[in-house]
């Protein structure tokens, strides 16, 4: 009689997978009527419908397809493309703070592992610093793909419902109600404000500029009014400069 | 948008993103940000966001585009996510303000 073959323990029996999932459900209900809405919107598209929703697939990532599948109707592509390129500045910001956790893990996940870096795993990769690498890598990937599996499934929903509202409901509206609760949700800080005002009023006054370039003149604008606005209320925040006090260079 | 132009668009887009998420872990793994730039990334969420909500509102008409239906059905959604800090009740806040306004003009 042969020994039983020793088989990778399963979801139920490895505690670092199960932790996994538990908490990655609370991140993930908030982005339940996103997904929705993309799904409805991907049937709004001036993209052909397949197209649209395989940016689940390729590109992964709520805001950029929402503003790729909305914009497809009015932006030329290389508006469209810029716009979500500067929507996902922000993961550059997650891969830096993120990269100290790759360096001693293997090449494979180092190169696989930056799909799965949405929103929400940023939250759930930096939350769990007492795993060891091994389990850190398990962990991320069970959350990793439940994120994109539950996506999918989710944006399929919304497309399947959106096709069977009619027009006259204008859910063509619910993109923009939700990224400006998106902001609303996300800014936690006086220069978040500045930056969420002034982009949103650079890009009204620029709204008659071609090619949809309102989105990012307000972008650039906003970005760089919420950088002075950080730096003018540290400075405050700080007192006065001890240069303009004693006359030496603290430097 | 033809079949070409929107599959090549969400090809690049998704390379970009990957790009945007890998780049630091597979590539640059050992440098550190510049502080000044980690700063302002921090702000890139709000300002293109809130002025991409702006420009679909426009629905691609320009300043004319925005009217005030649409743009009450927005503000609802603002206040509602502000006071709930829930996208749920936020969306079903704006929308049912949108169809009332609609139903009584």
């Amino acid at each position: 009689m042969s020994p039983p073959a020793r088989s990778r323990p399963s979801l139920r029996d490895d505690p670092v997978a199960r932790r996994a999932l538990l908490d990655c459900f609370p991140l993930f209900v908030p982005a339940i009527p996103f997904a929705l809405v993309l799904g409805v919107a991907i049937t709004e598209s001036a993209m052909p419908t397949a197209i649209a929703w395989s940016t689940n697939i390729f590109v992964f990532a709520g805001a950029a397809q929402l503003a790729t599948v909305s914009l497809a109707a009015t932006a030329t592509w290389l508006t469209l493309v810029a716009t979500a390129a500067v929507i996902n500045l922000r993961h550059v910001m997650y891969s830096a703070a993120m990269a100290p956790r790759f360096t001693e893990q293997p090449t494979w996940f180092r190169w696989v592992g930056p799909f799965f870096l949405i929103d929400q795993m940023f939250a759930l990769g930096m939350a769990r610093p007492e795993l060891s690498n091994s389990d850190w890598r398990r962990y991320y990937l069970t959350a990793g793909i439940f994120f994109f599996s539950s996506w999918n499934v989710l944006v399929t929903l919304g497309l399947v419902l959106g096709s069977a509202i009619p027009t006259e409901w204008r859910l063509d509206v619910a993109p923009a109600i939700m990224f400006a609760g998106i902001v609303v949700l996300g800014v936690t800080n006086r220069p978040g404000i500045v930056a969420a005002v002034v982009g949103a009023g650079v890009c009204f006054i620029a709204l008659d500029v071609p090619n949809n370039g309102g989105i990012l003149l307000g972008a650039i604008a906003g970005v760089l009014a919420g950088y002075v606005a950080d730096v003018v209320l540290d400075r405050s925040s700080h007192g006065p400069h001890p240069l303009a006090a004693d006359g030496t260079d603290p430097t | 948008m033809s079949s070409f132009a929107a599959a090549s668009a969400v090809l690049v887009v998704g390379l970009i993103t990957y790009a945007s998420r890998a780049g630091m872990i597979v590539f640059l793994a050992d440098r550190p940000v510049p502080t000044n730039v980690t700063r302002a990334l921090r702000y890139v969420g709000p300002a293109v966001l809130s002025a991409l909500s702006v420009n679909l509102l426009a629905g691609g008409d320009g300043i004319g585009g925005v009217t005030a239906i649409e743009s009450a059905a927005v503000v609802a959604g603002i206040v509602t996510v502000a006071a709930t800090r829930n996208l749920i009740a936020s969306i079903a806040v704006g929308m049912t303000t949108l169809w009332l306004l609609l139903w009584l003009t």
